[in-house]
């Protein structure tokens, strides 16, 4: 990790001195254990608080869309992925990007690291290999890193950038297919339980759009549920149905653009569980159309392309 | 405990279509009962929220006078939900008014001093209560000069127009009206408010502006009414920022730490410029 | 006055029948603030709430009044919330926000009836901290462990048993009928002992913090402070003393409900204009409103800074905006303060 950062460092620096970019956004060290900041770097000093961890889980795609000038981003294999898919959305000017791109094995999840030390604070963490050491005020624990990984980061398949100017670090083995193994058990539910799930899951919604901000195919000039000509949904988060309502348009939006990054949950500060609708959407967005946004530069956005035979499984014929 | 977030039933009695484009409408508002309007006493500048039951309400500035009883009358722009709702509304109708809110035109400091009144489009609405509320006859001596400079783009977006040719004849108000491009038939001034105003403006000495209007037309007069000698302590304004409670809690109408709403929406230039230009 | 641990459960049952009694219950990874109907699922664990105590005087939604309209008049009628409440397990910090947004919905022209009247009739119980997070800052702004700023008791968490502390005569009435025994000397010592290991070993500086602000609303470093934000809403929601609302109608034709949220000046159309133009055009304008608006306006008008240093906003930021590094940013800015 160490390694990485400081090839982060390097390289980031060498883009400001020779003035290839005005900008290098990646991770400083956040202010809490295991938590990555988004720093803004634009001199080589600035470039010095540069780092790497298990902790960087932002998606910094987030903050690429309509940039002046030149800028060079410290990309993982999900902040590529959405690059790739906000490239061909014209967000953002390839010409004006350079990608230091990091292979990624996955980012902590601090809900499980505080799931693990009982809901007592963490206060540091030592990693070696494939152990972590998790130490609260008087306790510490150990885990394996692979146990701790957030679920977006478990089933994420592309964890080598898809497309990059400058690699930092060594590519990893290629990983399985992903098997969408909750999608599939959660599709097996009967709808009225599927029903009280969502009702549950999304009763703690409090409506703060933290999940829609830190989504970076998220960017409509005025989201459907600000608008108040018409007013499409209602404003009030006690309504869980029109909780509800917000994620599902929001997932439907997304559909064929998702890259499956993880943000939206991560960002979510009532730990609601909303991948289970974004990955539900790409896994029918894969089994219908054998698509998946950003996973390359060729491929036209599934749901913004139409050929004759398309399947069309959701139109009801007489 | 009063209920500030109650509002109070009012009949819609007339919705009169103000301006050519149709996009200003005039309210005239009727009081349920004599005691209602006396729990609404109201000075020139103050705002009120109307409501539109089923759609929700928005501030507007009093367009009629305290020396007008019996009704209070608003000129609202089509531009969001309630006033849409509200332009649309059939006479007869029942409206809920709340208020009076914020503070008024510092009336009593006028008294014994010259007023220059400058308005702009259909920021004349306030404008209209002071000058109506200065005019009235137990009061017009309280004042000196009375001077109303008021603009449009053209002569169909005046507001207020039968009362403008009133004015015209009055000996107690001089009243310049402008528009900005030349159109037949018009006989008054051309010209934009800034211009017009370094023309026609009385001697700052011993007098009050009063100014309201878009933004761009406030940006490039007050430059003029400082090189005619205004003080700031003696140049007032009108800030209309996004309002919901009215009385200084929901939080989104501060400009610095005051409350458009609750401290405002009158201020001199001179409080302004202690404050941020967030309006 | 000494409470074991062990009867805090039928305690609060004996109040359930008068009060409306509020405790944190465990939701998933997180304790919240709920109306309980059992003592037993009182969650009295460490730490604080995932959302502030705020939202049962304060709700996120609730009713304002009713209305039904015809062609004759309108029969309005408040919807006001006078039942009586205690909230059992409330923390100093949250306690004192409460104290922080008196000011708003009691200001020197208006009165919130709705707030003000579930403030009157709630009794609020705190347990004091006997180990801080490290995120928790209440000493650095006038706050502490065991504060008891707008506590009516105070818990002190003596291991099998709380000592419990009268802070006002509210607070008395509700433990006069409780039979709980005094607290020995020995008791009384394990309090001040437990009081005096609660260490808040976080500081955040802020002298010269207001004079900084002051002066420096058009100073560069806002460009820079607010840059990784995203512009959410998350901390504003999960804050004690942020009270921005939104007023909107939830009804049928002309009979129904007007309705207030919380709102957030983190959000655009906070400020929008009907006519497009508005005052804070982008993030930097509403992050720094924030700022401002907690350790300046606040200050101006109330002679308080409106943060308790709970760390709520600190822990939960997806973008690990920390409200520390900001102000140490602030402080550290250039602007001049003879300008």
């Amino acid at each position: 990790m160490q390694k990485l950062a400081d090839q982060i460092k390097d390289a980031a620096k060498k883009l400001l001195a020779e003035q290839k970019v005005d900008l290098v956004i990646g991770f400083a060290e956040g202010s809490l254990p295991l938590r990555g900041t988004p720093l803004f770097a634009r001199t080589p000093e600035e470039a010095d608080k540069l780092t790497w961890n298990l902790g960087c889980e932002n998606n910094l795609a987030n903050y690429l869309r309509k940039r002046e000038g030149k800028v060079a981003v410290v990309a993982k294999g999900c902040d590529v992925r959405s690059i790739v898919a906000l490239i061909k959305e014209n967000q953002i000017n390839r010409d004006n990007l350079y990608i230091i791109g990091v292979p990624c094995s996955g980012m902590i999840d601090r809900k499980k690291v505080n799931a693990i030390l009982g809901g007592k604070e963490l206060l540091e963490i030592e990693v070696n290999g494939d152990t972590a050491t998790l130490k609260g005020n008087n306790c510490s624990e150990t885990a394996k890193v692979a146990d701790l990984l957030h679920n977006s980061c478990k089933d994420c398949r592309y964890g080598n950038p898809v497309i990059y100017d400058e690699l930092v670090g060594e590519l990893l083995p290629e990983k399985e297919t992903d098997d969408f193994a909750e999608i599939k058990k959660f599709e097996s539910k009967t709808t009225a339980q599927r029903r009280a799930f969502m009702n549950s899951e999304f009763s703690k919604c409090i409506r703060c759009y933290a999940c829609r901000n830190a989504c970076p195919v998220c960017y409509c000039e005025e989201c459907f549920v600000d608008c108040n000509q018409p007013e499409w949904i209602g404003k009030s988060a006690l309504n869980t149905e029109d909780n509800i309502l917000f994620q599902v348009v929001r997932v439907f939006h997304s559909a064929g653009r998702c890259t499956d990054c993880g943000a939206c949950e991560r960002a979510c500060p009532m730990g609601i569980n909303l991948r289970l609708l974004t990955r539900k959407l790409v896994k029918d967005v894969k089994e219908l159309y054998n698509a998946e946004a950003g996973v390359n530069m060729d491929d036209k956005a599934a749901l913004a392309t139409f050929t004759a035979d398309d399947p069309e499984p959701f139109l009801v014929k007489e | 405990m009063k209920n500030p977030y109650l509002p109070l039933p009012v009949k819609l009695v007339k919705n009169f279509t103000e301006t050519e484009d149709k996009l200003i409408h005039t309210f005239t508002l009727q009081f349920l009962s004599e005691e209602d309007e006396k729990s609404f006493p109201y000075m020139p500048g103050q705002f009120a929220e109307l409501c539109v039951f089923g759609k929700g309400e928005a501030p507007f500035g009093i367009a009629s006078s305290p020396t007008e009883p019996g009704f209070l009358k608003f000129s609202v722009a089509k531009v969001g939900v309630v006033s849409t709702a509200l332009h649309l509304m059939e006479e007869g109708t029942m409206v809920g008014v709340r208020g009076p809110l914020g503070n008024y035109y510092p009336v009593e400091e006028f008294k014994g001093k010259n007023v220059v009144i400058i308005g702009g489009g259909f920021a004349f609405t306030t404008l209209r209560s002071l000058a109506t509320y200065m005019l009235h006859p137990d009061r017009r001596g309280d004042y000196g000069d009375i001077t109303v400079i008021y603009g449009a783009r053209n002569p169909g977006l005046l507001l207020y127009k039968e009362e403008l040719a009133a004015w015209e004849q009055s000996p107690d108000i001089n009243l310049i009206t402008t528009i900005d491009r030349p159109v037949e038939g018009w006989n008054g001034r051309v010209g934009f408010i800034p211009a017009v105003t370094e023309e026609v403006a009385p001697s700052a000495e011993n007098t009050y502006a009063i100014i309201c209007g878009p933004p761009v037309m406030i940006k490039f007069t007050m430059p003029v009414l400082e090189k005619l000698g205004f003080p700031a302590e003696r140049i007032i304004m009108s800030l209309e920022n996004r309002m919901k409670c009215g009385i200084g809690m929901c939080g989104r109408c501060n400009v610095g730490g005051k409350y458009v709403c609750k401290d405002g929406p009158v201020f001199t230039r001179a409080q302004l410029n202690e404050l941020p230009n967030e309006y | 006055m000494i409470v074991s641990k062990n009867d805090i459960p039928s305690f609060l049952d004996k109040l359930i029948g008068e009060y409306q009694v509020f405790a944190p219950v465990q939701e998933g990874s997180y304790t919240l603030f709920k109306q309980i109907c059992s003592g037993a699922d009182a969650a009295l664990t460490d730490g604080n709430t995932k959302l502030p105590a705020k939202e049962i005087i304060f709700p996120q939604s609730e009713k304002l009044f009713s209305y039904n309209v015809t062609a004759e008049g309108a029969k309005l009628e408040s919807i006001i919330d006078d039942r009586k409440k205690v909230v059992f397990g409330v923390r100093p910090c949250d306690a004192k926000s409460l104290t922080l947004l008196d000011n708003v919905f009691n200001n020197d022209k208006y009165q919130d009836p709705y707030y003000l009247t579930r403030r009157a009739n709630t009794i609020l119980v705190g347990i004091g901290c006997n180990s801080p997070a490290s995120t928790c800052f209440c000493t650095s702004v006038k706050g502490g462990p065991f504060d008891t700023k707008g506590l009516d008791l105070l818990l002190v968490d003596i291991g099998d048993a709380y000592v419990v502390e009268v802070v006002t005569e509210k607070g008395k009435t509700l433990i006069d009928n409780a039979g709980f025994a005094s607290a020995s000397e020995a008791d009384k010592a394990a309090a001040a002992k437990a009081k005096d290991e609660a260490q808040v070993t976080c500081q955040v500086n802020t002298d010269g913090l207001k004079e900084k602000l002051d002066v420096n609303f058009y100073d560069p470093i806002w460009e820079k402070i607010h840059e990784k934000c995203l512009g959410c809403g998350a901390c504003t929601y999960l804050c004690p003393t942020c009270h921005c609302f939104d007023i909107v109608d939830d009804a049928v034709d002309c009979n129904g409900c007007r309705v207030r949220n919380w709102d957030s000046c983190a959000f655009p159309l906070f400020t929008l204009h009907g006519s497009g133009h508005n005052p804070r055009t982008s993030n930097k304008e509403r992050y720094r409103n924030r700022i401002m608006h907690k350790f300046k306006y606040f200050v101006d008008n109330f002679g308080e800074i409106a943060c308790v240093g709970c760390g709520r906003c600190i822990k939960n930021c997806p973008v690990n905006m920390d409200i520390r590094v900001v102000l140490e940013d602030v402080r550290g800015s250039e602007a001049r303060l003879d300008s």
